[in-house]
């Protein structure tokens, strides 16, 4: 128990460090040398897991496969089969039976004593339970869109700065070669000076109608997993269509926006900005409970005059994936290793020493283990973050209101706009209340 | 001084407002139809018509050809008279005279909508062809043209050599708009399902001056060719505008082809911009997307009225549509404060009836949530003390008294 504390304390002093505090180098324990390679047990981080539904899941296979850098000792979900099913991952991977479950986080947060915790969750909750794990001063590794509004946005990212944690959002896209190389290339002015940005994020598809009112099953807790949210009959929407009803996400392009728009802002330098001027439209089903847009397109104006379209994919020329366009030419970049350009000579240009060079991991999970180690901000921080699910929260904003929505990025408020502000925020159910900053 | 002005205002006003007044001119429509064993004729013409006449565009009247082995020295239209020819119809050929004043109609400016079988018509009259753009069956065949259709996101025009025309099984099928910025298309969502329909495939023609504006994949599991076959289609012909629509297969009954409001949409801005050029006519709410399809029973838009004689008694389970439609409302006000006054004051007057279902209430609330003034205000504190409304009173008074 003892060398566990002192391994918190070492982990939170190089938190310390990363926001400036100055620290002695001589404190840097053994245990942070050799970062990436095989440790004794007793040097893992420990983690949690909260939310072990399909992305849960990944997330922690992903950290169980790393070399034994983590190690997890406890599981949280409203879903008991999903409960099972984390705990015998994780009990196989420590070859015992001791994972404890819980099926309340708060329970969770407060008897468990963790380094870092990571969370997969429906976004509805995001505000509380990531607020609430920073305040614990845990390190999280957070599924991304990691807000559901602004308003919780706005308290998460304070609530990671204060606390001084380590935060790493799940838009992995930044740790493969090609996104980076790509966004590089754009932020170095390859394709010139930036003036125009499209972004294509999936179309929605097929709807289901309106579900029959059901029994709830056994193994689900419906009012936690509804939490904030509004209190509504169980149709069988708890496990995946969620994502198509605002009440809990805002569709394909808010599920999306944190990671195709996150890779536009990073090569476009537009990280800890937002866009000033968002108007567009959206298409949504005339039937049935599914009420996120199906098909989106909006423009977003930024100060520096860049224009980002944001679209579902089937409207844009590029499809899926972030196309950047300079006065020299344009950049597109997509999963599956799709790196294109204009001028395919623009691909082989060297970016020199006194030049940008951005942040680099080659494994998301291991950036993050490493990040906590060392103390040192991870390749997906909060902000960059906030700023991305930004741009797809005020886009939906524009949808809904039929209006051009103008946007202070330094405030982050609305401009002239009372009943546009009002949709920055998604009042909370009692008895929970939304977390402030 | 100022009484000058406003007379010239006034003039200026008068004037900025003659061109739409023209527009929205009642089109003189004539749909053909007759001898077609393969489709219900009489039905789908009188939808036709229904379908058209609702916009408020068009006025359409149906002549039926002689039958089968009839004269067609009688049939002997003035199209001069019309501003549209919808034509539904694939039977036997016209005269040369009556060719020929057709031709000299569409030469002249005269609009024409192709509707489904009628590609299959006159496979011998040239330039009959050319303003279908493509057709099928009736022999046709590499003679008459290139087949034209979709790979992924290609256009293909393919000489092979081949049969021209044929379709799978009925079957709903979604619908990929390719050009958007197409007055017929302009904010028809890109991707959409179409009610049960033949879809026609492997169609040929001379496909000049053609627009593919839509196509649809014919899949194999249907019997299809597993390309994206042309559905929707502009040709124009020296002056004059066709708009081609392959879908609205007619059977016995019901018809859920022509019920689509996909298809009825599409066919009432073709069948304007046919005549004029333009689309005036707005996307309504019930436009079928990527989600489902849509039928409209009555094949009618609906009304705010009707929306809102509903939504008081709105049930999930029954359909969302009144209230997808009131958000599509209050989305299409664009903030202007007029609408959604009047908007807000008819959600109060379901929050206020005592017969409305809480469902509403909740779904109102949440509306009302943003887009209220100070008009809803005390309607929505009254409901406070109603257990079963309480969290979304507080949801509504959370969010409109920050």
């Amino acid at each position: 128990m003892a060398k566990k504390t002192s391994r918190r304390v070492f982990i939170r002093r190089s938190a310390a460090a990363a926001a400036g505090v100055f620290i002695l180098p001589e404190i840097i324990p053994a245990s942070a040398i050799g970062m990436g390679g095989k440790r004794a047990p007793g040097e893992r981080i420990v983690m949690g897991a909260i939310g072990t539904g399909s992305q849960g899941m990944a997330n922690m296979r992903d950290f169980i496969s790393l070399n034994e850098a983590v190690q997890f000792v406890a599981v949280c979900d409203v879903d008991t089969r999903h409960l099972e099913v984390a705990k015998r991952t994780v009990d196989t991977a420590n070859k015992n039976n001791d994972c404890r479950t819980y099926g309340d986080f708060r329970e969770f947060l407060e008897k468990e004593n963790l380094d870092a915790v990571s969370i997969a969750l429906p976004d509805h909750w995001h505000g509380i339970i990531y607020t609430e794990a920073a305040n614990k001063k845990l390190h999280v590794y957070g599924e991304k869109p990691i807000c559901r509004t602004i308003k919780d946005g706005q308290a998460i990212v304070a609530a990671v700065k204060k606390n001084n944690i380590i935060w790493q959002t799940g838009s992995w896209q930044r740790s493969q070669a090609h996104f980076r190389r790509g966004a590089e290339l754009v932020i170095n002015g390859r394709a010139g000076k930036i003036t125009y940005i499209e972004v294509g994020l999936p179309d929605g598809g097929r709807g289901i109608g309106t579900p029959p009112v059901m029994e709830v099953p056994p193994e689900l807790n419906w009012e936690m997993w509804l939490g904030p949210a509004p209190k509504v009959p169980y149709r069988g929407v708890s496990h995946w269509d969620w994502r198509w009803i605002l009440d809990y996400s805002g569709g394909q392009l808010t599920d999306w926006a944190g990671h195709h728009v996150d890779i536009a802002n990073w090569g476009a330098g537009l990280e800890h900005t937002g866009p000033v001027e968002i108007s567009g439209k959206g298409v949504y089903p005339p039937e049935g409970i599914y009420d996120v847009p199906v098909e989106y397109d909006f423009m977003c104006r930024y100060a520096n005059g860049i224009e980002m379209r944001v679209a579902n994919a089937s409207s844009l020329k590029h499809g899926m994936g972030t196309t950047w366009y300079g006065d020299k030419g344009w950049i597109h970049t997509d999963r599956g290793n799709i790196l294109t350009a204009s001028d395919p000579k623009i691909l082989e240009e060297v970016i020199g020493e006194e030049e940008i060079h951005l942040y680099k991991s080659e494994n998301h999970w291991q950036n993050f283990v490493d990040s906590v180690r060392s103390g040192t901000q991870a390749i997906a921080p909060i902000e960059p973050a906030y700023r991305a699910i930004s741009v797809g929260l005020l886009g939906e904003i524009a949808m809904t209101t039929g209006q051009t929505i103008y946007w202070d990025p330094e405030k982050e408020e609305i401009i002239d706009n009372p009943r546009a502000s009002r949709l920055l925020n998604r009042p909370y159910r009692k008895p929970w209340t939304q977390p402030n900053f | 001084m100022y009484r000058k002005f406003y007379i010239l205002l006034l003039t200026s006003l008068l004037i900025a407002f003659l061109p739409s007044c023209k527009k929205s001119a009642v089109s003189k429509t004539l749909i053909i139809t007759g001898q077609d064993d393969s489709h219900n004729w009489e039905a789908s013409s009188s939808l036709l018509k229904q379908i058209l006449d609702e916009t408020d565009l068009f006025s359409s009247e149906i002549i039926i050809t002689p039958e089968k082995g009839g004269d067609m020295q009688t049939f002997t239209p003035d199209f001069s008279k019309y501003d549209l020819i919808v034509m539904n119809y694939c039977g036997e050929e016209w005269t040369d005279e009556t060719n020929a004043g057709f031709e000299e109609y569409v030469r002249n400016g005269g609009g024409v909508v192709i509707f489904h079988s009628a590609s299959i018509a006159f496979p011998d009259w040239k330039e009959y062809n050319e303003m279908t753009g493509l057709g099928g069956w009736n022999e046709r065949n590499e003679k008459d043209g290139p087949y034209v259709y979709y790979t992924r996101n290609e256009l293909v025009v393919d000489t092979t050599s081949g049969i021209a025309g044929s379709h799978g099984e009925q079957h709903e099928f979604e619908i990929r708009t390719r050009i958007s910025d197409h007055p017929v298309t302009k904010d028809i969502p890109v991707r959409w399902m179409h009610g049960s329909d033949e879809l026609y495939q492997q169609l040929r023609g001379p496909a000049k001056n053609m627009q593919v504006l839509a196509t649809a994949f014919a899949d194999t599991a249907f019997g299809g060719t597993g390309r994206h076959e042309p559905v929707l289609i502009a040709v124009n012909y020296y002056k004059g505008r066709i708009f081609h629509t392959t879908l609205g297969h007619a059977g016995d009954k019901n018809s859920p082809a022509m019920h689509c409001a996909g298809f009825i949409v599409t066919l009432q801005r073709g069948a304007e911009w046919a005549v004029t050029g333009n689309v005036t006519q707005k996307v309504p709410a019930d436009f079928p997307t990527a989600a489902s399809a849509v039928l409209r029973t009555d094949l009618k838009e609906m009304t705010l009225t009707e929306a809102f004689e509903n939504i008081g008694s709105y049930d999930t389970e029954k359909s969302t549509k009144y209230f997808t439609f009131l958000r599509d409302q209050i989305r299409k006000a664009e903030g202007d404060e007029k609408i959604l006054v009047k908007l807000e004051k008819k959600m109060v007057d379901v929050l206020k009836d005592p017969d409305a279902t809480n469902e509403a209430k909740k779904l109102i609330l949440r509306e009302l949530s943003w887009m209220g003034s100070d008009y809803c205000m005390p309607v929505i504190k009254s409901l406070e003390s109603d257990p079963e409304l309480v969290d979304d009173v507080e949801f509504a008074l959370n969010r409109l008294q920050k």
